[in-house]
């Protein structure tokens, strides 16, 4: 007979259980969403697969492509209405940081976590199918080592789950632990209230409640 | 012909009266931009009468990243990897457009040898986007198995742009004057083998789903687009064709290496939604045929003429060059001062942006059930829309 505390069996069952969002914008969505999700690369394999076209039903939004402008209130309006816990993962060099539309561009956004609080960031133009994964272990690994029923929204900080060059497994590994060792933790909700788009999107809301 | 299409104002400030028989309300639905249909993120307002579709207009502009205007502070070959990010499925034909254009401005001569691993790459990719339109077509209309086969073929040819190119998506691989990579020694060998096992997938493709009695029902007479309408609507590629219009740049101005093979243009009968399935399952066949004639005689020779550091600056004047990528006519518009070595204007002439607006012209007096087979036809990505 094993016995555990429950927050490390609440977290394992939410772990284990990611149902993602259908929420894709750009070319990132063919490789993050549909490519993982299709035979050969499989995310069943990681108890994800069950995608959802409802943000009701959903709670890991996989931002995958450019947030532009015109797109960042509904993205945002789109996180609210997650359940919580929510998590986000931002992939591709677009939703990291503005990726090649960094300069000289008007409209887009630069980086995801503008708009929304997120948990991992996966480097990539786009990313391939295993960084992707590797990306889900480590958010997998986070929910695991992370929030409290006590303390709801309060866990680690972001990781970037970057795969480096010519490192072992094992390694990488070792590496990622010891930056979830930290004691870096982070309040999702209070984050999330303090991102510049979340009193627009405010205003947003109201005005259209007004109308 | 003309095509009206009110603004989405107009839509909002009609009053809602519902015409029908039955005792139903009219309702403004929006789909998108969030939306398992919308294939990326396009918002489309639907007036529905019961289940009616009265009218739809689609709004774009929920991926505008502004890719014209950040491409006048490029140079040419800075401006390839941005095609390739417009509709990503058919990045290397994207690619190729911009190539094109300014290979023919600037006078520069490529040899046979790059024009024909072009030609390969592009049917290649073609195969690859129309697989992977087939798999979500099916699982549009609810058949999820199609799918899984759909992306198989995509993972398969995925393997040899890989190898040849190093990326599964963005390519970036035609480069004004050549290529960007040579093709390994294996290339041809790998392309052989892999034919005869696609010319099976397109076999199985019939097995699976063209039989099928559901599905069939689904497009069969649905979103019919006369031949006049398309044109109007300044629609191309397998849209326009399945309308029977024989309207296909690699047969009527051939260039790369068209121009040596044989190969049908395929052309639909009435322009339904079966048709623009069908069309595209027969150009399957057909890119089978281009690549099986070309891949025995791969000509040596470098795989550039011109070095890649070189300044390219185009003659003053407009400069427009069009490809047949896998959803129609691509083209470029380079405005040139003849001074600098960047673009003073740039246009991309989207295959997808013309296309879109076929839900508008053929959708009403369908029901959503159909619209989705509509929308699903038409192959849209939206980022292509959007620019």
């Amino acid at each position: 007979m094993a016995i555990t505390r429950l927050d490390a069996a609440i977290n394992l069952a939410r772990s284990n259980s990611l149902w993602p969002l259908m929420f894709g914008t750009k070319c990132c969505a063919i490789e993050m969403l549909m490519a993982t999700g299709a035979a050969h690369h499989d995310l069943a394999r990681f108890g994800a697969e069950v995608a959802r076209a409802s943000v009701r039903q959903a709670d890991l939004m996989v931002i995958a492509g450019a947030i532009v402008k015109k797109m960042a209130p509904r993205m945002r309006l789109l996180y609210e209405q997650m359940a919580e816990p929510r998590y986000v993962i931002a992939t591709g060099s677009c939703a990291i940081s503005g990726g090649p539309f960094m300069y000289n561009s008007y409209t887009v956004v630069r980086g995801a976590d503008e708009v929304v609080p997120v948990d991992v960031y996966v480097p990539g133009c786009p990313p391939r199918p295993e960084a992707f994964f590797w990306g889900l272990l480590t958010l997998q690994r986070m929910i695991r080592e992370g929030e409290t029923i006590r303390e709801p929204g309060v866990r680690r900080k972001p990781v970037m789950a970057a795969l480096p060059e010519d490192v072992s497994l094992h390694e990488i590994r070792a590496e990622i632990r010891a930056a979830l060792a930290n004691e870096n933790v982070i309040d999702v909700t209070q984050a999330a209230n303090q991102k510049p788009w979340a009193r627009k999107v405010r205003e947003w809301i109201q005005r259209a409640s007004l109308r | 012909m003309t095509v009206h299409v009110r603004t989405l104002d107009e839509l909002l400030h009609a009053p809602l009266e519902a015409d029908s028989e039955l005792t139903t309300q009219e309702y403004l639905v929006n789909m998108g931009p969030q939306h398992p249909i919308a294939h990326g993120s396009l918002r489309v307002v639907v007036r529905l009468d019961g289940e009616t579709v009265k009218e739809v207009i689609p709004v774009p502009g929920y991926v505008h990243r502004g890719v014209e205007k950040m491409c006048e502070h490029l140079n040419y070959r800075q401006v390839i990897p941005y095609t390739d990010r417009l509709d990503y499925l058919s990045a290397i034909m994207n690619n190729w457009a911009v190539a094109k254009t300014v290979e023919t401005a600037a006078g520069i001569e490529t040899s046979d040898r790059i024009e024909v691993i072009r030609t390969i790459m592009a049917e290649l990719q073609r195969l690859q986007s129309h697989a992977l339109w087939w798999g979500v077509t099916g699982m549009d209309l609810g058949a999820y198995t199609a799918f899984l086969y759909g992306f198989r073929e995509r993972e398969i040819i995925g393997e040899i742009f890989e190898e040849t190119i190093g990326a599964r998506l963005t390519m970036n691989y035609i480069q004004p004057g050549g290529l960007m990579y040579d093709i390994k020694p294996d290339f041809a060998a790998k392309v052989k083998k892999l034919l005869p096992y696609l010319q099976d997938c397109v076999e199985q493709y019939e097995t699976l789903l063209s039989g099928n009695v559901i599905f069939q029902e689904r497009l069969r007479n649905v979103g019919i687009v006369d031949g006049a309408r398309a044109v109007a609507l300044g629609c191309t590629g397998p849209v326009v064709r399945a309308s029977g219009v024989p309207l296909d740049l690699r047969a009527t101005e051939p260039y790369g290496a068209y121009g040596k093979v044989q190969f049908n243009v395929v052309v639909g009968s009435i322009g339904d939604c079966w048709d623009r399935y069908y069309v595209r399952l027969e150009e399957m066949r057909e890119s089978i045929r281009i690549i099986q004639q070309l891949i025995d005689g791969i000509p040596e020779g470098p795989y550039s003429t011109i070095r890649y550091n070189v300044e390219l600056t185009l003659p003053e004047g407009i400069h427009y060059g069009q490809v047949e990528t896998a959803r129609g006519a691509f083209g470029v518009l380079i405005a040139s001062d003849g001074k600098q070595e960047i673009p003073y204007r740039l246009h991309f002439r989207s295959p997808n942006f013309n296309n879109l607006w076929v839900v508008t012209a053929i959708s009403p007096g369908w029901r959503i059930a159909d619209f989705i087979s509509i929308q699903s036809s038409l192959d849209l990505v939206i980022p292509d829309i959007d620019r």
